[in-house]
């Protein structure tokens, strides 16, 4: 398979708090993977590894043919170099739980900031390109708002929209729901699952079992720094082999593993017209946003 | 009180308002630009420079200002070096405020969200850029007010130049003491015009704020 992300050894240690414990995964290209598992299981701090916001205390990643960090045979750490980090992280978009938008910016200024600074593009192609994305989020009509003044549903898909105004080859979303009220979940989730639909490969860190059913190629099932089990998303959510996988999934969904029909997301379930969210026309508005500023 | 006195003072006492304002301004310029140096010091990952902000924030917060003023006025001619009393006064001032301010400036910055520079750096900026673009911007929303405490501290105490004998306005105040022996109207005039600078830079302080301000 055509890995663009291999992850080998990984270990992450916070003084004598080992977080990671030896993770290998690989992300084919167009691949979408859910990683689950409880809280303090390590699943952020994977993730925060693969751009290097953590630091790697063992093991090797690397993204797109570069090598992000590699472990030497007497144990020390190579890391890319300062350079070599910002390339790779413009090859990575970042979904944040809590969205970090920068609040003193519009959104469209969100979007435009990192591709001007970082690749040079000119302001009105930037803008172009930023309008084109907050349209394919549905939030067109709010370019000159600023965070504050958005929904937290708003928000992160502005979030997305800023990270792809990169075109990254690899997505991280770290818990991107996990922050906005729950009737407002779907929305981020549709636009998650048309980037899927897209081709874009992902690595999203999840407490949504019913997205990864629908949309996650492979599961990452992890508890106290290890990968427990992981496969085809319909197995390991609805037939899990370990006791472990078995005892979580019980436990977030309050039952018995999955059955086979409750795990698509439609546009009606998550109360807004998903079709008309892309369409050409004005998109709807699921909640009241604050008045445009 | 003698309003007719009141009135014959104002126009003595502000002959020293260009020397107070020159001292003032030029200490605030040096100062600030000195106080962000320190700050990034400060919050550099070298640990000399660390030491060398700690260190200059350790002495100079540490000593009288006046003392710094005497330094530099009576001291340091000795070791040859010449200043002028406004100049000798301005590297004093200056010294004080790079000091209190770079403490402010920290604290602003680091109170922005490490959120922030992560999704910053997630997008490949370099550094110097999203402190310039992301962070800074938003922690002069937060140290506005402390940094116009010290400012204001700082345009008061410039009456200390007095003694190292600046012709500013404490100094003619004093005159028109010793000269005509009236001290109630010229001290009512004297406070009268620090109130008028200090409500200025009040003013300027929350327009800054209001620019600076988060849009919700």
């Amino acid at each position: 398979m055509d890995a663009l992300v291999t992850v080998s050894g990984l270990h992450k240690s916070y003084g004598d708090l080992e977080v990671l414990k030896g993770i290998d995964f690989e992300v084919a290209r167009g691949e979408v993977v859910a990683i689950i598992g409880p809280s303090g299981s390590g699943k952020t701090t994977m993730l925060r590894c693969i751009n290097l916001l953590e630091e790697p205390t063992g093991g090797r990643i690397v993204v797109d043919g570069r090598i992000v960090c590699d472990q030497a045979e007497d144990g020390s750490m190579h890391f890319a170099d300062k350079g070599e980090v910002r390339e790779i992280r413009e090859e990575i978009g970042m979904v944040f739980q809590r969205f970090n938008l920068f609040p003193h910016m519009t959104a469209l200024a969100n979007i435009t900031e990192a591709p001007r600074s970082v690749k040079g593009m000119s302001k009105s192609d930037a803008n172009d390109l930023g309008m084109e994305l907050l349209d394919s989020v549905g939030l067109a009509n709010k370019a000159d708002a600023y965070p504050l003044q958005l929904s937290g549903g708003q928000q992160q898909r502005v979030a997305i929209a800023r990270a792809l105004a990169m075109e990254p080859a690899l997505m991280l979303f770290d818990e991107v729901t996990s922050a906005v009220d729950p009737e407002l979940a779907g929305e981020i989730l549709l636009v998650m699952k048309r980037l899927a639909q897209q081709g874009m490969t992902m690595l999203v860190v999840t407490h949504e079992m019913s997205f990864a059913a629908d949309v996650a190629d492979r599961v990452l099932f992890m508890d106290h720094g290890v990968i427990v089990e992981q496969g085809p998303a319909r197995d390991l959510l609805t037939n899990p082999q370990n006791p472990r996988t078995r005892a979580f999934l019980h436990a977030v969904l309050d039952r018995a593993p999955m059955t086979e029909d409750d795990d698509s997301i439609t546009a009606e379930e998550v109360g807004f017209g998903g079709a008309d969210l892309f369409s050409e026309q004005a998109p709807v508005e699921p909640e009241s946003g604050a008045d445009d500023g | 009180m003698d309003w007719g006195t009141v009135w014959d003072s104002v126009p003595l006492i502000w002959k020293g308002a260009g020397a107070t304002l020159k001292m003032f301004a030029w200490a605030l310029v040096i100062g600030t630009a000195g106080a962000f140096a320190l700050s990034l010091m400060r919050l550099s990952a070298s640990k000399p420079l660390q030491w060398f902000a700690i260190g200059f924030g350790w002495l100079f917060r540490g000593i009288p200002l006046l003392i710094l003023l005497f330094f530099a006025f009576f001291a340091l001619p000795e070791l040859g070096i010449l200043f002028s009393p406004v100049v000798a006064a301005i590297v004093g001032f200056s010294l004080w405020t790079a000091a209190y301010q770079a403490e402010v400036i920290r604290s602003g910055i680091i109170a922005v969200p490490p959120g922030q520079s992560e999704a910053a750096e997630a997008l490949g900026m370099t550094r110097a850029h999203y402190m310039r673009r992301i962070v800074i911007p938003q922690g002069v929303r937060i140290m506005m007010p402390p940094y116009t405490g010290n400012a204001i501290t700082l345009l008061k105490q410039t009456s200390l130049a007095t003694l190292v004998t600046v012709p500013e306005m404490a100094l003619l105040t004093q005159r028109i003491f010793s000269n005509n022996f009236q001290f109630i109207e010229p001290i009512f005039v004297l406070g009268m015009i620090y109130l008028g600078m200090t409500t200025v830079l009040l003013i300027l302080s929350a327009g800054v704020e209001h620019a600076f301000r988060l849009r919700v």
